[in-house]
């Protein structure tokens, strides 16, 4: 009997998720529903890494798994939204000028842009198509950081951004030697960030307009 | 040499501020100061070793040529000064982030990933080396415990950590497109597809660009420089943006005898002279003496990216000019650190007059100007100086000018304002609001907060004078 689904198609499946995550995030402007966001999306480039575990038999990319659900599906997700119940209110990005429409629309041409950038550029040396899904989900993650302020929201930019190129890498290259070490750097990097948020040190709603700041132009 | 004896001499470089990290955190009263110089000590030792016995090839988890060996001593010298400098600095912040033994053990880690960057026989190790830096300098930036040397901490690491992603692309695209990130193999392997290998040396520029203070994605580098204390942003431009640019010529170096060579060669050196007219147009208009370091420092990155690009004796004077910026610079940044000791201001405005105050400060301060910006007859001269003649060698006339415009502009912008801050004339009041002496009054400098960069100034005037011959035999075994 033939399967009900091989597994390019629910790999296929699932890309089309992590870039409907991603454009969720990209028009969140309360920061606790993009924590979440980030969450569920860590859990689904997890499930990813067990589909291609299945296709490879590589058992690095169980290891990633779980690493990928443990680290950034739980652990520092959990520990940002502890961060955000300090607050009595929701937190809600300040943002840079520009309304929530305007960056899901940047988001969407992101989206194409990257998608035309792989095939005319990258397909013909990578002929997997699923490769566009991590470049996108990299390329959307820049944009996530470069249009924030609040602290944690650029963090989940980074996270998004580090399950784009663990992605990318598994992919790609599911025998890369280190997979599980890069990823265990870009954890602990990870872990710094949220650290230098948690200690309290840097205020999580700092604006550039702040006049001390004003130091750091020029 | 034998090979045994080099890979022994390797580990014991790398252990040595490993080890320092580890004992700099017990529980004792200045265990951390004497750990830390006894491991640089080591470090320091191990590298002159490496240097001047030293020979090329592969040796098991260790890779060795030229490069790699300046490299190595250049790094564990400016450890070595910016921990006795931090003997006299850090004593002097109010209410540091962390307390000094952590200082001095992250001081210590971050030497170590450095040295790991520079030594590694793998890509892979070099990515996350490189990152690690990132990793264990955060808090180093944010010391003061200052708003502002906090959210510099906080856009260091998001945005280099941000753009290293995508080097962590370019090694992934170097193993699918070659089978393997070892360096010695690599370099002997012909390019099995030019198109990935090219975006592979796109995304390293990129990632480690961005570390570098590649032009635009330099965001970060003014502010860390200017933010973190003297000793740290001495090593930040003395050796942690070299370590980045090693990390990219490495990758770039794959390409030789590829098809796409020049065109990528083409493209880091726009980046390359790009950067350096930038930094050389902004640094006359900074307010702030030790962000006009920093562009400086930029500035020096942008010249050795094209020097490197170039090749040949390019390449040979990116590796002077690496070795002598690093001495200079780290000098300027010490010295900067007396001034804010003594002025408790980095605004130029706040610290006119420097020599009435600190006479040697304010002399060494602006000779250490002059010595970054390539004024003869020290190191950064001549490294700039084999730059230009590479660039005219090669018929790039457009090149050549250019280069020209950034060594003038950054000469003119960078000692006009220091000339102007250290002999002009004071605007402070004769008694201060903290009771401190007034500006016009010297004052009895520390003898080791001159000691360490007048050292390091002599060091980047013989590398200019002497070493040359020493850093071309070295240095010819590199690939470019």
């Amino acid at each position: 009997m033939a399967p009900v689904a091989s597994f390019a198609e629910v790999e296929g499946l699932l890309g089309i998720v992590v870039i409907i995550s991603a454009l969720y995030l990209q028009g969140q402007s309360f920061v606790d529903p993009t924590i979440r966001g980030i969450s569920a999306q860590s859990f689904v480039i997890s499930a990813i890494f067990v589909i291609l575990y299945l296709q490879s038999g590589d058992m690095d990319l169980v290891y990633l798994a779980i690493v990928t659900a443990i680290v950034r599906g739980i652990l520092i997700p959990n520990v940002m939204l502890y961060q955000v119940r300090r607050f009595k209110h929701s937190l809600r990005e300040t943002g840079m000028g520009l309304r929530i429409p305007s960056l899901v629309i940047m988001g969407v041409v992101i989206v194409i842009a990257g998608y035309g950038l792989y095939k005319t550029v990258l397909l013909s040396v990578l002929p997997n198509s699923l490769v566009a899904v991590p470049l996108v989900l990299i390329l959307l993650s820049f944009l996530l950081i470069a249009t924030r302020r609040n602290a944690l929201m650029q963090m989940t930019g980074f996270l998004q951004e580090e399950n784009g190129v663990l992605y990318a890498g598994a992919l790609i290259t599911p025998s890369i030697p280190l997979l599980i070490e890069f990823a265990v750097v870009l954890d602990i990097l990870g872990v710094v960030l949220v650290g230098v948020i948690l200690s309290g040190t840097r205020d999580v709603l700092r604006t550039l307009e702040a006049p001390e700041l004003e130091q750091l132009t020029g | 040499m034998i090979a045994m004896d080099q890979t022994a001499i390797f580990v014991i470089l790398l252990a040595a501020p490993a080890a320092g990290a580890a004992v700099s955190l017990l529980p004792r009263d200045g265990v951390e100061i004497l750990a830390s110089m006894l491991s640089a000590g080591a470090a320091l030792a191990a590298s002159l070793l490496l240097l001047v016995f030293g020979t090329a090839g592969d040796f098991g988890f260790f890779y060795s040529d030229g490069l790699t060996r300046i490299m190595a001593f250049t790094i564990s010298a400016v450890f070595f000064t910016s921990v006795a400098y931090s003997a006299f600095y850090i004593k002097r912040i109010r209410e540091p982030l962390i307390r000094f033994r952590w200082y001095y053990s992250l001081l210590d880690l971050f030497t170590f990933t450095m040295l790991l960057a520079v030594t590694v026989n793998d890509l892979g190790f070099i990515w996350i080396a490189v990152e690690a830096t990132t990793v264990s300098s955060a808090l180093l930036v944010a010391l003061e415990r200052e708003r502002t040397s906090i959210e510099a901490a906080w856009r260091y690491t998001l945005i280099v950590s941000a753009g290293l992603v995508a080097s962590l692309l370019s090694v992934v695209f170097v193993y699918f497109s070659q089978g393997t990130l070892v360096i010695s193999t690599l370099l002997t392997k012909p390019v099995a597809n030019d198109l990935l290998m090219a975006v592979a040396v796109g995304f390293a520029l990129v990632g480690y660009g961005t570390k570098a203070g590649i032009a635009p994605m330099h965001a970060w580098l003014p502010d860390a420089h200017s933010e973190a204390p003297s000793p740290v942003s001495a090593m930040f431009s003395g050796i942690l943006l070299p370590t980045s640019i090693y990390a990219l010529v490495r990758t770039f170096s794959l390409l030789q005898g590829s098809a796409v060579f020049d065109a990528m060669r083409n493209l880091l050196i726009g980046f390359g002279i790009f950067t350096a007219l930038l930094a050389a147009v902004i640094i006359g208009n900074q307010r702030n003496y030790k962000r006009m370091l920093a562009y400086s420092s930029m500035e020096n990155m942008g010249i050795i990216l094209v020097g490197f690009s170039l090749g040949g004796i390019g390449a040979i004077g990116a590796v002077v000019q690496i070795v002598a910026h690093a001495f200079a610079k780290s000098s300027a940044f010490y010295e900067a650190g007396n001034i804010v000791v003594a002025f408790d201001s980095k605004s130029m405005s706040a610290v006119q007059g420097v020599v009435n105050r600190l006479k040697f400060s304010g002399y060494l301060f602006t000779l250490s100007c002059f010595a970054v910006t390539g004024a003869p007859p020290f190191g950064v001269f001549v490294g700039e100086f084999m730059i230009l003649s590479q660039a005219m060698s090669s018929g790039n006339i457009l090149l050549t000018v250019l280069l020209a415009i950034a060594y003038v502009y950054a000469f003119i912008g960078l000692n006009r304002q220091s000339i102007l801050m250290i002999f002009g004339q004071s605007n402070s009041p004769m008694v201060d609001a903290a009771g401190k002496a007034p500006p016009d009054h010297a004052v009895r400098e520390n003898l080791l907060s001159l000691a360490i960069p007048l050292a390091n100034l002599v060091i980047s005037l013989v590398v200019g004078l002497y070493m040359i011959p020493v850093i071309l035999q070295a240095a010819t075994g590199f690939a470019l």
